[in-house]
């Protein structure tokens, strides 16, 4: 559906777009991540075909975006970053003029309107003035805007910034029902959001994609070792000497709590190290309430992966 | 095509609904109806009715339009860069081209507007007048003093537009229109009237729109004019769409 070859975007005083390649396949849905001004919005704003690239190529569903940029346009339905509307007309109004400017014919117009306010939650506000909606509604007509010509694929800048958890829950479910039929490109600096629809991630950091895969994949891939936490109750120096002593193991952290019981992180190889602690426990005669690994969540991996990168250059 | 009209609707309504729009209208009308009040009492006083059409489409209306046309054009694309609508506009099939050509007619329907009362005023002057000595001799002179003030705003209306497109600023807009609205219309005003060497002041009188409103008004329609101003008016709205195609952030 996309496909970037080496897209290159310089702006007077930085690069902001390194040397890009990525292919999305029809019926993804990827999540395009990236901490504040790693080149998200221009990626995007390149595939819209809005701005130009100073080097490289771009495809969307076969078509050139620098030779064909019109039928390309018309397979886009683009959402943008500030979701901007013209605060003076109607919600049908405005859903109205969007389906001539994008060619929706006149017949199926009505329609087409009916079926995507009722997708977006918008059947009672249609003719209500847009200035005076509220930003989730805003955001749905930004979005309803976005799906009137039925284009193949869809591309959200930050879906859901700006809105309260109620309203982000409703439009990450009209994003997921949407998945049926559009090949979607979002992207967040919300991560449970990510982690909530994306079948794949696609990380951006200084203008270069620095990870791609699976949420799953990219856990594995960088944490090759495990992080335990354990409770017992011990002498805190002894533990951390003995703990520490054992091969392939790091002690990270460690603190005292009330009542003589003592908090541990520890760096392991592998989780199965976990019975070595345990072991030791019960030769020692240390009382132990907690043994768990802890669950790598998508930002550490996300800060990690950007770090990384960051450090790298 | 059907891109322009859909364009173009949503032009005219929304230079109809702005509150700058009314403003516009108000001190407009004001003015041209104070003009021709003043026509009437020199009628009145025994005046000819030589210098009339004249009055109406040229002469002190002429200085008005350097401010009011820039107040209608100043939020073409400054707002829509403003609002952020110029990407969403721009990432649909259309092309730079069809809307700057619909942003120039939906403002050139709205100055035509304006100039309407103006219109009424002479048919009023034509039917009412009691003394067949104070009736319009022909409708020539004013249709040609409405071909006139049509060009010289469309000219206007395009210098407006290309401001416009150059900033996310309305004020900026505005006042960048005004100042390079005045420099052509003083400049060659002075050129055509004041200067010393009669070589300049031709040059002058072939451009000067001041110059021109008062002879299309007198029903002087030449050719050379007309596609003085066409060409003009093409020349900078090509640029508006340039600069549309080419500054995007």
């Amino acid at each position: 559906m996309i496909k970037v070859s080496g897209v290159t975007k310089k702006f007077p005083a930085r690069l902001a777009v390194d040397n890009v390649s990525f292919e999305v396949e029809r019926g993804e849905i990827v999540g395009f991540l990236g901490p504040n001004g790693a080149g998200k919005t221009t990626t995007m704003r390149m595939l819209t075909g809005y701005l130009p690239m100073n080097a490289g190529k771009i495809e969307v569903a076969g078509f050139d975006i620098a030779k064909d940029p019109q039928e390309v346009r018309r397979r886009i339905g683009y959402l943008p970053e500030s979701c901007p509307l013209y605060p003076e007309m109607r919600v049908d109004e405005y859903l109205r003029f969007r389906a001539e400017l994008k060619g929706v014919k006149a017949p199926a117009r009505k329609a087409k309107m009916n079926e995507v306010k009722e997708q977006c939650g918008l059947t009672d506000v249609g003719k209500r003035i847009i200035g005076q909606l509220s930003k989730g509604y805003r955001q749905r007509v930004g979005l309803a805007d976005s799906l009137i010509h039925d284009p193949d694929l869809l591309i959200l800048d930050e879906p859901t910034v700006g809105l309260d958890p109620y309203q982000i829950r409703q439009v990450r479910e009209l994003i997921k029902q949407l998945s049926d039929r559009h090949t979607i490109l979002l992207s967040t600096h919300i991560l449970p959001e990510v982690e909530a629809i994306c079948e794949r991630i696609m990380i951006i950091n200084e203008g270069k994609i620095v990870a791609s895969d699976t949420e799953q994949n990219l856990h594995r891939k960088l944490h090759a070792c495990s992080i335990i936490e354990m409770e017992i109750m011990a002498d805190k120096n002894e533990v951390v000497s003995r703990i520490g002593g054992m091969e392939g193991m790091d002690i990270r952290n460690a603190s005292e709590l009330d009542a003589g019981w003592v908090w541990l992180e520890i760096e392991a190889d592998s989780s199965a190290m976990r019975v070595e602690l345990f072991n030791l426990a019960v030769t020692e005669g240390w009382a132990l309430r907690e043994l768990t690994e802890q669950e790598h969540s998508l930002e550490d991996t996300f800060v990690q992966i950007t770090r990384n990168a960051g450090g790298a250059q | 095509m059907r891109t322009f009209l859909s364009l173009f609707k949503k032009e005219v309504r929304t230079c109809f609904l702005s509150p700058i729009a009314f403003v516009v209208m108000f001190f407009f009308w004001v003015l041209t109806g104070l003009n021709f009040w003043w026509l009437l009492v020199q009628l009145a006083d025994g005046e000819s009715l030589m210098m009339a059409t004249q009055q109406m489409f040229g002469g002190l209306i002429c200085f008005s339009l350097l401010v009011i046309v820039p107040l209608i054009t100043m939020r073409l694309f400054a707002e829509e860069r403003k609002l952020g609508t110029l990407e969403s506009l721009l990432t649909t099939p259309l092309t730079a081209a069809e809307l700057v050509a619909a942003k120039f007619a939906g403002s050139l329907v709205f100055y035509v507007v304006l100039w309407l009362p103006v219109v009424a005023y002479t048919i009023i002057q034509q039917k009412l007048s009691p003394v067949e000595a104070l009736q319009f001799p022909d409708f020539g002179a004013l249709r040609a003093g409405f071909l006139g003030v049509v060009l010289v705003g469309g000219l206007y209306i395009a210098i407006g537009l290309l401001m416009s497109s150059l900033t996310s600023n309305q004020i900026v807009a505005a006042i960048s229109g005004f100042a390079l609205l005045s420099i052509l219309f003083f400049s060659t005003l002075f050129m055509a009237y004041t200067a010393p060497s009669p070589a300049v002041r031709l040059v002058g009188q072939y451009l000067s729109p001041y110059a021109h409103l008062l002879d299309f008004s007198r029903g002087m329609v030449d050719s050379r004019t007309i596609v003085l101003y066409l060409s003009y008016t093409a020349w900078f709205l090509f640029a508006a769409v340039k600069v549309v195609e080419s500054k995007r952030t």
